[in-house]
Formats: C-alpha cells, sequence, structure tokens
C-alpha cells in the first residue's frame, strides 16, 4: 500500500514538471532545420522516394549499423543465456488448427514480407518491418510443428553474411566516393522505379535478412529452451 | 479549441499518459513479468512522443509523389522505427532473465528475489 | 479533410488506450495483462497511422503487436501466472 502511494506521488510530480515543460510549447507551422532539408533535397541525393527509408539507410546509415549491432548482442545475449542455463523443456504438441494454419499460411507470409522488404524505397516498408514479417511466419512453422530440425548453425550464418554485406557496401562507397555508405555508387536512375535508388534496396535486403534470422534465432532458442504455450 | 487542435493535442496527452502509467508500473508491480509489460507500456509511449514531435497537421506522409510537396518531418520516424526493433530486443532478454531469476528464487515475486537487494 | 473526424478517431483512440494500460496493470491474470498490451500496441499503431507515419505503423504492428505478444507468453509458460 505504502509503496502504491509513493510511487503515483513520483509519477504526479513527474507529470506536473512534463506539463509545464509542454505548457510554452506551440504548434509548428513548418519544418526547420534538418528535417526541411532532407524534405528538399531527399529525392535528388538518394533516388529514394520514400523519405523514411532515405534516412534510415543513406543520411543515418551509420546510425543504422549501430542499431544492429545492438540488436546482435541483445539477441546473441538471449541465446547465449538460453544454451548455458537450460530451463528444460516442455514440448506440448501443438493443436491441430495450428497445426494446419502453420501448414498452408508461412508461404504467403513470407513472399509478403519479402515484398515489403524489396519495396522500402517506394512505399511504406523496408528492412526492419519487412524482417520482422518474415520471422513471424519462421515463428509460424516452429509453432505448428514439434518435429522441425534445429537449424541454428544455419540462421548464424546468415545472420554474420547480412551484417558483413552490409559494412562491406558501407566501405564500398568509403573507397570510390570518399564517403562511408554513400548509396550512389551505383546510379540513382529515375525516382519510383524497382530498380533506382542506388545500393538502398541492396541495404535494405541486408537489413532485412539480419533482423529475420536474428528473431528466428531469438524463438528458435526459445523452442529449445521449452515449448511456446 | 477547434478540431485541428484536439487532434494535435490528443497525441501527445496520449504518449505522455502511457508513459507516466508504464513508470507507475514499474515502480509498484510485484510480478517481475508485470514490470515487464509496464516497461514495454512507457517504451511505445515514448515512440508516441518522438513520432508526435516531428507531426504537423495538413500535410502528407513523407513519401514524395508528383502531387505531394508539403510532407512532415522525416527524421524522428525513422529514429523510431529503429527504436521499435531495439525495444523488442530488450523485452526478449528483460524476460529471459526475468525467467532465470524466478527459477533461482522459486517466485515470480521480486520480494523473493533477495540476490537483487543491496 | 474532414478534421472533426480525425479529432474524434484520436481522442476516441487515446481514450481507449490509456484505458486498456491501467487495466493491464491491475487485471488479475497475467494473460489477460499480455492481450491488453498487444492491443495498447495495435491502437498505437493506427495513431502512427493517423500521425502521417505509415512505417512506423506497419513495424509497431508486426513487431509490437505480434512478436512481443509472442516473447511475452512464452515467459508466462516458463514463469505461471499466479500474481
Amino acid at each position: 500500500m505504502i509503496r502504491t502511494i509513493v510511487g503515483l506521488a513520483i509519477v504526479l510530480v513527474l507529470a506536473a514538471i512534463l506539463i509545464t515543460v509542454v505548457d510554452d510549447y506551440t504548434v509548428p507551422s513548418a519544418l526547420s532545420g534538418v528535417g526541411e532539408l532532407y524534405t528538399q533535397t531527399g529525392v535528388e541525393d538518394t533516388g529514394s522516394v520514400n523519405l523514411v527509408t532515405a534516412v534510415v539507410v543513406a543520411y543515418r546509415g551509420l546510425d543504422t549499423l549501430g542499431e544492429v549491432v545492438v540488436l546482435f548482442s541483445a539477441s546473441t545475449a538471449v541465446v547465449l543465456i538460453l544454451t548455458l542455463i537450460p530451463i528444460g523443456a516442455n514440448p506440448t504438441p501443438p493443436s491441430s488448427i495450428v497445426a494446419f494454419t502453420a501448414g498452408i499460411l508461412p508461404g504467403a507470409i513470407i513472399l509478403f514480407g519479402i515484398y515489403i522488404i524489396t519495396h522500402g524505397h517506394l512505399s511504406p516498408g523496408g528492412g526492419f518491418p519487412g524482417g520482422a514479417v518474415v520471422a513471424s511466419a519462421f515463428l509460424l512453422v516452429m509453432l505448428g510443428s514439434n518435429t522441425i530440425p534445429d537449424k541454428s548453425k544455419f540462421l548464424s550464418s546468415i545472420e554474420s553474411l547480412a551484417g558483413l554485406t552490409f559494412g562491406l557496401l558501407g566501405f564500398w562507397g568509403m573507397f570510390t566516393l570518399g564517403q562511408f555508405l554513400n548509396n550512389l555508387v551505383i546510379p540513382a536512375g529515375s525516382p519510383g522505379r524497382i530498380i533506382s535508388a542506388g545500393i538502398i534496396p541492396l541495404i535494405s535486403l541486408a537489413i532485412g535478412a539480419k533482423v529475420a534470422s536474428e528473431l528466428s534465432g531469438i524463438f528458435s532458442s526459445y523452442r529449445k529452451a521449452g515449448g511456446e504455450e | 479549441m477547434s478540431a485541428e487542435y484536439l487532434f494535435y493535442w490528443s497525441m501527445a496527452a496520449t504518449g505522455l499518459g502511457l508513459v507516466l502509467i508504464g513508470l507507475w508500473g514499474v515502480l509498484t508491480r510485484k510480478h517481475i513479468l508485470r514490470i515487464a509489460l509496464a516497461f514495454t507500456l512507457a517504451d511505445t509511449g515514448v515512440n508516441l512522443i518522438l513520432v508526435w514531435s516531428g507531426f504537423l497537421p495538413n500535410r502528407a506522409a513523407p513519401i514524395i509523389d508528383s502531387s505531394v510537396t508539403t510532407v512532415v518531418d522525416p527524421l524522428p520516424q525513422a529514429l523510431v522505427l529503429t527504436s521499435i526493433v531495439i525495444g523488442v530486443a530488450v523485452a526478449a532478454l528483460f524476460v529471459v532473465v526475468g525467467v532465470l531469476a524466478s527459477r533461482k528464487s522459486g517466485s515470480a515475486d521480486i520480494r523473493h528475489m533477495k540476490e537483487l537487494r543491496w | 479533410m474532414n478534421m472533426s473526424l480525425f479529432a474524434a478517431a484520436s481522442i476516441g483512440t487515446g481514450i481507449m488506450m490509456i484505458v486498456a494500460a491501467v487495466a493491464a496493470l491491475i487485471v488479475k491474470k497475467l494473460i489477460s495483462a499480455i492481450i491488453i498490451v498487444g492491443f495498447v500496441s495495435l491502437s498505437a499503431s493506427l495513431l502512427f497511422l493517423l500521425m502521417d507515419a505509415p512505417d512506423v505503423a506497419i513495424t509497431e504492428a508486426s513487431i509490437g503487436a505480434a512478436i512481443s505478444t509472442v516473447i511475452f507468453l512464452w515467459g508466462r509458460g516458463k514463469i505461471g501466472g499466479e500474481q
């Protein structure tokens, strides 16, 4: 009881501070600074119609490389903990509804995920959501069957290959144009076509493969430590 | 109190409310997975506020077309995109460590996890 | 563009999310709390869509609502849902 009241008091004090901060905030009527620059010159600079993908892959590509490293450390920690300290498996057979659904749906889901990845520079999407969609298809396969073989070695090699591809594409730009992750080492082409925007589609593929294999690796190690509910 | 004003500020209020509720849950709940859930709620609220900070009413999504010239700020959206993926990886690690700690102490109640005290 | 319709949608979704977030923290059964948090994530993806952020909306719907729910369900299966 005392804990609830103290927690509530702390939260209310924080709320009061935040409201006084927000109080003199006015609705902006135009973009300013770097956001304005991106919207004005983004399509000419990168050739990508979708500006969010342009920022993620081209302008802030180095940040994305660091983010991929963070994701890699988190998934490695999960796999390492569950390998070193076994929790104990009690796999239960899937119900017939789940098994039937897992037999027909994953192909379509993987196709949709690949569409999201490869059209990241044209429409909403890109490597991160597409990789998550592909990983959810693998999750459905794992939920639907108790007897699928363990492919974690294969997954980790795909993960390493994707990370290596990302880094090498960055160095390609550095050695030819003098700028790390410059995406115009391939000509930009005409914006709006599927083959355009330099190396943005290739880096999207690398990010998608890395996210999908990392999330699938987490699920696979969960599965070895005990069946999902 | 125009409709546009309400539309704009209700987004910020929702994000702020989720952050405060998540913080309250982290401070007061006792089940370890309940704390992880509250952490996820606060994460969602922070993402909402970040996207809202780049939002301008009456503009289009940042996908440039011949008919679209005024768009919202793409930078916060790009940062939140990576933040969501990191959030789920951190939640996975949180759950694994929580499961191990509850196995070790025999209960999911954080009051029984004496090793965490100092 | 009907602005009052957008305002009604965002206010309704926001109130629903706040109520659901409080409910997720005080409801008795853990499995209900996990499902309610998944619902909050899905509503957040609707708000992202209203804020002209379709990329973030897709990511939140596939990761926040689907994958993190599965992760928490796995943890509940290993720990048990007693409070």
